[in-house]
């Protein structure tokens, strides 16, 4: 079965990913802060008791772990592909998961909420991505009851989740505003339309690999489609802009990028050792240079995937073994070097 | 940049003031920062505690005491026992009840963070309200005296006159 990110779709040269991710609590239980051990145990097996209706429901495959009982290798693997979230990694408390096979669909238990539903679609499809995860909302629901409120939606541990509990996050490759220096304006113009954007790297990577997540800002007062369709809004902005300004700096320094896009291309293809910064960074140039038809592979390749492959955690995993730095800049370029098809 | 009060250390903070349509603008280090009058609330410290519990904290904070001049908000959650002091340094709540606990407060908070503070969407399958809850528990002579009501004032006399007819049946039995 083929993983959501390696499924083709519209607009994904700068849209990647389309992400819902909705907040839950159930009744009977305190939030997170308040919550004993003896009781987060419990919920992690009420809800994980519920993957083979899931199963019958959805017909398809989940997997089911907790995931404070995984190796950190696994759980840190889980994270670099958004399967999971880095405070879900972290808690000591019992953790639990259930997964798609196609991994688009998953449930993380004890995180911030007590369910944190979340479902991704490739490219620019936040309809299909609101299904399933509405779908998924609706069966829990019926099976275990949320905590709602006439007033405040569905209650939430955080104030800034209340309401829908809906995050609502578009994944997209901006390289050229990066380069251009107009990731701050465009922040700045979201910002107003109730819209937030930062790397996906964390603080501080100055939008490394110029990947950028754009999502809502605010969950209370508007509905789940108001919010949505205000998103796609701002995106197909944000689409619209980065046409603009590859279209410009190609016409103002078009060889220059060009050669940029080869060196890149001959790095990743013949270097013997790589870390994770300047492969992330050349794999977005080259990914550039392939959108714009600036170069040519013999055969397709999907850049963002391996993206998420060579990140640290990813390709001990696919190695089998922990390995050190040194050792693992080797394995990354061996790694990269196969992957890519010739010229 | 230098903080424009001490012009000693690294200004941290932008800050823009408008006060009656005038306009100020000042970039500030924490600390002067936290000591102006106007940042009574910011939390302290070199600026690297800034996480969004902490801007949570003195945003909600300083609604909590403008507030409190007004009505002093209850203290403790009924349920879990989280007090208010608590609810503000984590950013989180600890049960569904701290909503109602912390209830008076709360509409302000909400309308800072989100601008707005009513719930517009989804609702759970089956879901009840309140209202529909009590209408339900009714009997059916009090929920046509209802109907018959609305439909006076809506001046839909027809109809009016046909609740009344079955009103009269009922009571007959």
């Amino acid at each position: 079965m083929k993983k959501w990110y390696e499924e083709q779709s519209v607009d994904n040269d700068i849209v990647i990913s389309s992400r819902i991710r909705l907040a839950r609590n159930i009744k009977g239980f305190y939030f997170q802060e308040r919550m004993n051990r003896e009781s987060a145990i419990q919920l992690v097996n009420k809800v994980t008791g519920l993957t083979k209706d899931l199963e019958l429901k959805e017909n398809q495959k989940f997997y089911e772990c907790s995931v404070n009982k995984l190796r950190d290798i696994d759980k840190a693997s889980m994270v670099e592909y958004h399967i999971i979230s880095p405070l879900l990694a972290e808690k000591e408390v019992e953790t639990g998961l259930i997964v798609s096979q196609d991994e688009s669909i998953s449930v993380m238990v004890n995180e911030e909420d007590h369910l944190r539903i979340q479902a991704v679609a490739s490219g620019m499809n936040m309809e299909k991505a609101f299904l399933d995860a509405d779908r998924i909302d609706d069966f829990f629901s019926e099976k275990l009851g949320y905590v709602f409120n006439e007033r405040y939606g569905y209650l939430t541990s955080c104030p800034t989740n209340v309401g829908t509990g809906l995050r609502a996050s578009y994944m997209v490759f901006l390289p050229a505003l990066n380069i251009s220096g107009k990731i701050d304006k465009l922040a700045e113009e979201i910002g107003r339309y109730g819209a937030q954007i930062r790397g996906i790297y964390g603080e501080g990577t100055k939008g490394l690999g110029h990947i950028f997540q754009i999502s809502n800002k605010t969950t209370l007062g508007r509905s789940e489609k108001e919010i949505i369709d205000n998103l796609e809004k701002i995106v197909d902005q944000a689409v619209l802009q980065e046409r603009k300004r590859r279209e410009f700096l190609l016409n103002m320094n078009g060889d220059e990028i060009e050669d940029k896009v080869y060196r890149s291309y001959g790095v990743l293809k013949y270097a013997k050792s790589i870390n994770t910064i300047d492969a992330l960074m050349m794999l977005s140039q080259l990914k550039l240079g392939m959108d714009e038809d600036l170069i040519k592979l013999k055969e397709p390749i999907n850049i963002h995937k391996l993206m998420m492959e060579i990140t640290p955690a990813n390709l001990q995993k696919s190695l089998g073994k922990s390995i050190g730095r040194g050792e693992r800049d080797r394995y990354r370029a061996e790694y990269i070097n196969k992957k890519l098809p010739q010229l | 940049m230098l903080c424009d009060i001490c012009g000693k250390k690294e200004a941290k903070i932008y800050y823009t003031e408008i006060i009656n349509g005038k306009k100020k603008e000042q970039h500030l280090c924490s600390d002067c920062a936290s000591k102006n009058s106007s940042f009574l609330n910011f939390p302290q410290g070199d600026g690297n505690d800034l996480s969004l519990g902490g801007m949570l904290f003195g945003l909600l904070d300083s609604i909590g005491k403008q507030q409190n001049e007004e009505e002093i908000p209850i203290t403790k959650c009924k349920s879990c026992g989280l007090s208010y002091e608590e609810f503000l340094k984590l950013g989180k709540f600890g049960c569904e009840d701290c909503y109602s606990s912390f209830g008076k407060v709360l509409n302000k908070n909400f309308r800072s963070i989100h601008g707005a503070d009513t719930h517009t969407g989804k609702k759970p399958k089956g879901y009840e309200s309140e209202m529909n809850r009590i209408v339900n528990e009714l009997s059916e002579e009090d929920k046509l005296t209802i109907q018959l009501q609305q439909a006076i004032e809506q001046e839909e006399y027809e109809e009016a006159a046909r609740i009344r007819d079955r009103i009269r049946e009922l009571k007959k039995v």
